[in-house]
């Protein structure tokens, strides 16, 4: 029979290397790729994942630096991340958001900042968080954004959050951004449809919806 | 492991059968017991938690998309006379890691030409020895023909079958936590993992870090595959998407370098 087995010499497993925050900086990507990994399970070296997160230029390091920051959820890892969605390079700011996504809870004391941030790009990311929150929670944040902003592309993004999770209280809101935006048919478009959704019925809410 | 509001009964089902077995009367004495892991408590429960129904050439697209290109990828890199390693993580009570040899054996024509290392792995302890026990009920049989059943197969009666102690014997079994950070990393490489239908009890964060975890276990221009609902491409963006007649397949590319 071709099949073979080879089991392990000794009575317990080989235990996994550990790493220290040292390696994050070899000159190997195979080292830095390990201990970014490893550096997981200790929360005390968030300081020094960061660090390397700023230096990296290796996309798959890159990749488990944030993952390992996102794992140890602690708010200075929260932290550490959150100035990467503003990164000009964007695979930098997808790995960020797509590691906040995992952890929305550990985000949630930051978002309401996050939605207020000057830079709409930075809004349109975050409604990408909230809406991963619970639903009452995430038709809560969403709808205080869209009572105040004045950017179409950021409401769009917080209406179509606002379509998965979101509930009836959102109707009210819905139907004023729908009119604050008469101008924008993408928009009252995009609103009318969410509408459908979040009340579970065929009417549409706003003058101009269609 | 996450659990939504639809498998509320099945989580309050699981347990009740470890409150009756441990003899709590109250679900807080239970969780008492639970928070002080008296007498392995945890693992019982993670036992009794763990979905581990499955049966033999489950999703048989996948094999057969091992044996008509996966296999023949790995030959193309793999250094001559190299092992073939293959991985069953989780692998439940064995019908995976089983199937995948007999399905070689029956289905590819080289398959005496190459040493072939087939590991199954599971966090589940109680399951994996029923998997080294190698005994199986008629529904894990169901998509066997008579004649694969007779030629691997002693039957036991009483509609129970244990499966040859040549098959038995070649297939390791070992526990490991897909989702433990920097883990798990004991088995070294493989060419094919088979990871199929437990990313989708994870949570977010715990599917990144089982993502990379199989990365890593992954030789370069290695295979995962994952359950027919699953996608790797909205947890990881480590991986290549291979598409084949049979299946899609996730790919560790050639160019990162192997440990």
């Amino acid at each position: 029979m071709p099949l073979i087995r080879k089991d392990p010499v000794g009575a317990s497993p080989p235990s996994t290397p550990s790493s220290s925050a040292g390696d994050l900086q070899a000159s190997s990507a195979e080292t830095r790729w390990n201990a970014a990994r490893r550096l997981a399970k200790d929360p005390e070296s968030v300081a020094a994942l960061g660090r390397a997160l700023g230096q990296e230029d290796d996309p798959r390091v890159r990749e488990a630096l944030f993952t390992s920051l996102a794992y140890i959820q602690s708010p200075q890892a929260i932290a550490t991340i959150l100035p990467h969605i503003r990164s000009d390079d964007a695979s930098i700011r997808a790995g960020a958001l797509d590691a906040l996504a995992t952890v929305p809870d550990a985000v949630e004391k930051s978002v309401p900042t996050l939605l207020s941030d000057p830079d709409p790009d930075v809004r349109i990311l975050i409604c990408d968080v909230v809406r991963r929150l619970p639903g009452p929670l995430a038709t809560q944040y969403l709808c205080d954004l869209l009572t105040v902003e004045t950017h179409p592309n950021v409401c769009g993004a917080a209406v179509e959050a606002l379509s998965e999770v979101g509930n009836e209280t959102a109707l009210p809101v819905l139907a004023q951004c729908a009119d604050r935006f008469a101008s924008e048919p993408f928009l009252v478009f995009s609103i009318s449809m969410a509408s459908k959704r979040v009340a579970g019925n065929g009417r549409p809410v706003g003058s101009q919806a269609v | 492991m996450i659990f939504t509001e639809t498998k509320r009964y099945y989580v309050e089902r699981r347990m009740f059968e470890r409150m009756e077995a441990t003899g709590a009367g109250t679900f807080a004495s239970y969780f008492a017991r639970l928070r002080s892991d008296a007498n392995a408590e945890i693992e019982q429960f993670i036992n009794a938690l763990t979905v581990n129904e499955t049966y033999f050439y489950r999703e048989d697209h996948q094999l057969r998309c091992l044996t008509s290109d996966l296999l023949k990828e790995r030959l193309k890199t793999n250094a001559q006379g190299q092992s073939i390693r293959i991985w069953s993580v989780p692998c439940s009570t064995g019908e995976e890691p089983y199937s995948i040899a007999i399905w070689l054996l029956e289905n590819w024509p080289e398959v005496d030409n190459h040493d072939i290392e087939i590991i199954g792995s599971d966090i589940d302890t109680r399951v994996m020895e029923a998997a080294r026990a190698g005994i199986f009920g008629k529904r894990a049989l169901m998509r066997l023909s008579p004649e694969l059943i007779a030629k691997y197969f002693t039957d036991l009666g009483d509609d129970r079958w244990r499966i040859l102690d040549d098959l038995r014997g070649s297939v390791r079994f070992s526990q490991v936590n897909l989702i433990e950070p920097g883990g798990p990393g004991l088995h070294g490489k493989f060419d094919v993992i088979f990871c199929r239908n437990v990313l989708i009890y994870f949570d977010d964060a715990s599917r990144r870090m089982a993502a990379e975890n199989l990365f890593e276990n992954l030789a370069p221009g290695g295979f995962l595959c994952l359950g027919h609902s699953e996608s790797m491409s909205r947890i990881s963006p480590l991986f290549d998407v291979c598409r084949y007649n049979d299946a899609i397949i996730y790919r560790r590319p050639l160019d990162t370098r192997n440990a």
